[in-house]
């Protein structure tokens, strides 16, 4: 874990909601794992007492960047900084997906939820890991795919307007059953999608690691803000857990089968 | 020019890091060196572990967070086997805060650690704790509860002890004077203020306990307040605690009364934030020419 005074290096919409920064962080970037997060402080005369937690979503030669929508505050003032300011940064936080070596990936990524799922999904082509992403959004002006998209990437949007009509849950199912071997989940998006993909994961058996989002006051463990209800006590670090698990320390990559279904 | 002298205890600095926002001081060592820092106060640790509240437990407000943890720690049993021999390992003065639900709860939890050989300096105890055999009622809203608590624990150490006040109270002088009767070393105040926050959309509270405890620096005036009052009825040393994020912030409370000081919420967003006051104090007392801080205690001037 560092503290680290990071330098914007880029800071561009990418889609009609969407943002990405590059930041030049050497320390972060040489540790950093897909699955990973920073914990930022928007201005160095931030009134709120809490930072803003945003995943990874790519990692090379000292370099990270974020993907971000515009909700708020804070993420208004990380909208206007620009190339050459300076971003104060404390990462990288909290657990990363791992066992993508066995069974065959499939990364979903939900809105935003693609930060993390993009880092995900470079790591894999790097290690030469086949695998299937599949990214939803609303509609076809948010999706910003620039990679020319294959057979092994899929986008959907919820009103049809650019590939497939629906979730990324209507786009599981003929990929999973077109496959041999047994597939893993990797999933990051809003709590219905990842609530969908674990049930559906429940429902064959399958293998499957969300990353979860939460409140968050201190980023790293100390002030036991972020608990999530789990229903078995495998993701916890911690032994004197058993119902509760922290978001940032714990996660923010669950196992499907420990975050109860609703 | 920092340093304090307070019994037979020398504090390199007067800032401290506050009960449950800087863990136990091993979590934040990438970040920190906490040798630089007077001090660091633990998580409150009772008797058993305990899982803490049901989410949502943290809310943000205005310059400040509602929060509702519930306790969450290991336990004294884990406390001791994991937490106190790293402690050790740090050049500064570690103080064990206790929290219990019932007068026999606080003290099995310090004659536990007491048992340990351990470099410890001394407690504070977190009297904003419901007592189960009173119906739930704060143990530091009832002078007579407060003063039977720290005589209780003062019999079992001769380490420092610290009565960590609450500032829901009526009047808390009545409080501070039971706890120096019962024997307490020092006062600390103040723990969270009671609050709540409620989402209008769904219309529901914004803590899942409904009723949580606010801090950040917008409690720092109802801390300030709280901390004169105390002075004005004690003798023993007053730490200081509530929205601290500045050296600003820390030489108010000093004049308001206070010895020490500790910071709390702040930490959150830079956890490095106390040796930063540090050294911002030490510029300060330079260009005032202030020989010790402790020339400052109390030296606020009013009719
Ligand atoms: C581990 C993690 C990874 C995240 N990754 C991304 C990402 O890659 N891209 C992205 O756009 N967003 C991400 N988020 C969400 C992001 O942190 C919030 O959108 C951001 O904090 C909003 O800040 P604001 O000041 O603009 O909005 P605010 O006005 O403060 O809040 C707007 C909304 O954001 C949520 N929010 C506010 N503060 C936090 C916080 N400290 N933690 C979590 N949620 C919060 C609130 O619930 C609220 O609904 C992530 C959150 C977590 C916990
Ligand atoms: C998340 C959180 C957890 C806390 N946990 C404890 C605790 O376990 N015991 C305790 O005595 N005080 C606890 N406190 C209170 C602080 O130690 C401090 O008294 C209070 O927050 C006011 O100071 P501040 O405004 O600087 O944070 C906690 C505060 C916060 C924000
Ligand atoms: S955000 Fe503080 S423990 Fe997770």
């Amino acid at each position: 874990m560092h503290n680290e005074l990071a330098t914007i290096e880029s800071n561009e919409q990418i889609s009609s909601i969407y943002q990405q920064m590059v930041l030049s962080a050497p320390l972060i970037a040489k540790d950093c794992h897909p699955g990973q997060f920073i914990n930022i402080l928007p201005d160095p005369k931030w009134t709120h007492v809490m930072r803003r937690p945003m995943s990874i979503a790519s990692q090379s030669n000292g370099k990270i960047s974020i993907i971000y929508k515009v909700v708020g505050e804070g993420t208004s003032i990380l909208n206007n900084l620009k190339p050459g300011d300076s971003l104060d940064i404390i990462g990288p936080l909290g657990n990363y997906w791992t066992d993508f070596d066995t069974d065959y990936p499939v990364l979903l990524a939900g809105g935003v939820g693609i930060a993390p799922i993009l880092y995900l999904h470079d790591h894999l082509l790097i290690k030469k890991i086949p695998h299937h992403l599949i990214m939803g959004t609303r509609t076809k002006d948010e999706h910003f795919f620039k990679e020319k998209t294959n057979a092994s990437i899929v986008l959907t949007t919820d009103d049809g307007s650019y590939g497939i009509r629906g979730s990324v849950i209507n786009a599981l199912d003929s990929i999973v059953s077109g496959k041999n071997s047994s597939v893993i989940f990797f999933a990051c998006g809003p709590s219905p999608m990842l609530n969908a993909v674990n049930r559906f994961a429940t429902d064959k058996n399958i293998n499957c690691y969300l990353a979860l989002e939460t409140l968050m006051a201190c980023g790293f463990g100390i002030c036991q803000g972020c608990a999530i209800e789990i229903t078995n006590n495998s993701a916890i670090s911690q032994t004197y857990r058993n119902q509760y698990a922290l978001v940032c320390a714990d996660g923010p990559i669950f196992d499907g089968k420990d975050i109860p279904l609703c | 020019m920092l340093t304090i002298r307070i019994g037979n205890l020398t504090f390199a600095s007067p800032v401290l890091t506050a009960s449950g926002t800087f863990g136990y001081g091993d979590e934040v060592s990438d970040l920190v060196n906490v040798d630089l820092l007077g001090g660091i106060v633990t998580k409150s640790v009772t008797l058993h572990p305990r899982e803490g509240n049901p989410p949502p437990r943290i809310s943000e407000t205005p310059f400040g967070m509602l929060n509702s943890i519930g306790l969450a720690n290991v336990g004294v049993e884990k406390f001791c086997k994991e937490k106190l021999p790293k402690f050790k390992k740090m050049d500064t003065h570690v103080f064990v805060n206790i929290a219990g639900y019932a007068i026999g709860d606080y003290v099995e939890t310090l004659e536990r650690i007491e048992v340990e050989d351990s470099t410890i300096s001394g407690y504070e105890i977190n009297v904003s704790c419901p007592n189960v055999k009173k119906g739930g009622m704060q143990f530091g809203v009832d002078p007579k509860l407060t003063e039977q608590l720290t005589r209780a624990l003062r019999d079992k150490t001769d380490k420092i002890l610290i009565l960590k006040l609450s500032p829901n109270v009526t009047k808390i002088e009545d409080i501070a004077q039971a706890a120096v009767a019962g024997g307490a070393d020092m006062i600390s105040a103040i723990n969270t203020v009671v609050g709540m926050g409620i989402d209008i959309a769904t219309r529901r509270p914004s803590l899942n306990t409904v009723f949580g405890g606010l801090s950040g620096p917008a409690i720092k005036p109802i801390a300030l307040a709280n901390i004169h009052k105390i002075y004005k009825s004690v003798s023993v040393p007053i730490i200081g605690i509530g929205g601290i994020s500045s050296a600003k912030d820390a030489i108010e409370f000093m004049l308001a009364g206070a010895d020490l000081v500790q910071v709390g919420t702040s930490n959150f967003i830079n956890p490095a934030i106390g040796i930063n006051i540090i050294s911002e104090l030490k510029s300060y007392c330079e260009k005032e020419n202030i020989k010790s801080l402790h020339d400052i205690k109390g030296k606020l001037e009013y009719q």
